[in-house]
């Protein structure tokens, strides 16, 4: 699939703008803060999952009441006219062919992007509620379906972190604890539900990992574990490697930690076990190495490597799973790695499929190989020829 | 600002479900251009629902008398309950013309979020309908649980399946799963998921 024009209104930085896309490799050089990143960040936001960066709500150019986001998407041999609205106060509407959707997570039926930026190194060094939302993102992209499961999951987990906040309630301590047994089975059920999917869609994730972990660092290995406190270890292991789950043994697991942590997560007046503190373990090594933890022990080069790795290895499952290549839009990536693991990738990118980057470097390798070149300077978009 | 009546109309309106500030506003100025008479009419239409209608005291539906139209109905099976959210979940019940039994109103669901607890709804006085002894000709032979299939309608779902089931009393819950005329293909999976564990044998 590619983007074959994106056209911006009253986007970030940028009061017009429009853009015709090669189906292969597009590069945007500028100076740094001319808004590089607020194309990749719009061509992001057409796959429906929202933003790649923290918030949404700047999305919007400064005086302006809303901002325009149109993209014309070719997909196998259909041609898509994607349009979005975003206004401050409401969520996004978008229109297929000007259509109204019911909502913009319809739009990840349409497109499919990859994103990796400067700030992609958060996958292995920041919180596990980045690494949780990799995750969680793949395993929709994979299947937008699956949105349902982490939905009603949310859902559940509000409602009953709600509900231990507000303990004691008056009246009834019998009904109290009748009321937690309720939700206890709710977000046993919903937490079982999206802890199968994180596993299926990691499993999945972990050989085209590896075999990219090993392509751009020129040699050694990475492991990916999930780690969690309510699942045992030998079933984490045994999933990974592609053992069928049972939905029902990970529910019964799950409700049985809550029974034994009740007393403390009244106490304590949140969940404290569950999906939402779940977490990926990241291991890395050099050739000939046992691996260590990356997060402790990896240089930063390293680091950048696995999380590099990480992603190429969305690309390759999501291109393996859905008979189509995703966008990759790599912000600024090249700046960041040595000469060596730069050629790696360039020559990597040049058979992706569409691929959209970012550089600061007027003379920027890939540039002389790259079908498009835009210009930006200043929420202005030139093409060079 | 607007002169204080306006302003006052606007407050009150934009405090209704569903309408913000401009819509508020909107309803306000139309509102103004009404004739004396139209404007009469809507102020009477909210004075006189609120001082004619009243809650049903078996059920808890909406009424003009003592006793809802259904409860009042010898025609219809008194051994059926079907409970209801909200009253307008009946009128929906109403228009399959499926079911001919007793409601009972729980005027919301169980949601710890807006801090909605079971003793919040009427569930006490649902258990209270139920105590008639099993084989007695008032004796009620099945509860459908009839609440929203979201989290919240759910969960309310079963605990009242864990507080009637032990009573001796049938509960049955509403099917969930596909629209009617619509397509396999674009269920999303919570859904779908449902249909598949609430299959039943072709007959």
């Amino acid at each position: 699939m590619f983007v074959r024009k994106l056209a911006l209104e009253d986007f970030r930085n940028y009061e017009r703008a429009a853009l015709e896309l090669d189906p292969g490799l597009n590069l945007l050089i500028g100076r740094n803060a001319q808004g590089k990143t607020n194309l990749l960040e719009a061509l992001y936001l057409l796959s429906g999952l929202g933003s790649p960066r923290s918030s949404d709500s700047a999305l919007i150019r400064e005086g302006a009441d809303r901002a325009l986001v149109h993209g014309c998407v070719v997909r196998g041999s259909r041609t898509l006219e994607i349009d979005m609205e975003f206004r401050s106060g409401r969520g996004p509407r978008a229109l297929v062919n000007k259509t109204a959707v019911p909502g913009t997570r319809e739009l990840s039926e349409i497109t499919t992007c990859v994103f990796f930026g400067p700030d992609e190194l958060s996958l292995i060094k920041g919180s596990p509620e980045g690494r949780r939302r990799f995750l969680d993102d793949v395993i929709v992209k994979l299947r937008p379906a699956r949105f349902g499961i982490r939905r009603e999951w949310d859902r559940v987990l509000k409602q009953r972190n709600a509900l231990l906040r507000s303990w004691p309630r008056s009246g009834d301590p019998r009904t109290a604890v009748e009321t937690l047994e309720v939700w206890d089975e709710a977000f046993a059920r919903a937490g079982a539900a999206l802890a199968a999917a994180r596993l299926e869609g990691l499993g999945a994730l972990l050989p085209f990992c590896r075999k990219r972990y090993e392509a751009v660092a020129g040699g050694g290995r990475i492991e990916i574990g999930y780690v969690s406190s309510w699942l045992s270890e030998a079933l984490v292991l045994e999933s990974l490697d592609g053992a069928e789950l049972d939905p029902g043994e990970l529910q019964d697991a799950l409700a049985s930690r809550l029974r034994e942590l009740r007393s403390r997560e009244i106490e304590r007046g949140q969940s404290l076990i569950g999906p939402q503190r779940d977490d990926l373990a990241v291991r890395l090594a050099s050739p000939g190495e046992t691996v260590r933890d990356a997060r402790s022990f990896g240089s930063q080069g390293e680091q950048r490597t696995g999380a590099l790795a990480l992603k190429l290895a969305e690309f390759d499952l999501l291109s393996d799973a859905l008979d189509e290549t995703p966008i990759l839009l790599l912000d600024d990536v090249f700046s960041e790695l040595d000469p060596a693991r730069r050629a790696s990738l360039s020559d990597a990118v040049r058979d992706m499929g569409q691929a959209v980057l970012t550089s600061a470097e007027p003379g920027a390798k890939g540039s002389a190989t790259a079908n498009t070149v835009y210009e930006v300077v200043s929420g202005e978009v030139r093409r060079r020829d | 600002m607007y002169a204080e009546p306006i302003q006052r109309l606007i407050d009150e309106l934009a405090r209704l479900p569903g309408i913000g500030p401009k819509s508020a506003q909107r309803v306000a100025f139309h509102l103004l251009k009404l004739s004396e008479d139209d404007a009469g009419r809507l102020a009477d239409a909210i004075v006189d629902v609120k001082a004619r209608v009243r809650l049903c005291d078996v059920c808890f539906n909406v009424s003009d008398q003592e006793l809802c139209e259904y409860c009042r109905d010898d025609r219809r099976d008194r051994t059926m309950i079907c409970v209801v959210q909200e009253p307008p979940d009946i009128v929906a019940l109403e228009r399959t013309r499926e079911y001919d039994g007793l409601y009972h109103v729980l005027q919301g669901h169980i949601s710890p979020i807006e801090g909605i607890g079971p003793e919040d709804l009427r569930i006490a006085e649902l258990l209270e309908r139920l105590k008639a002894p099993p084989g007695s000709p008032e004796a009620i032979q099945e509860v459908i649980v009839a609440t929203n299939p979201n989290i919240e309608g759910e969960a309310t779902a079963m605990y009242l399946g864990r507080l009637i089931g032990p009573l001796g009393v049938k509960v049955t819950r509403l099917a969930s799963g596909l629209p009617v005329g619509g397509d396999l293909e674009y269920a999303d999976e919570v859904t779908l998921g449902r249909a598949l564990s609430g299959r039943r044998r072709i007959q």
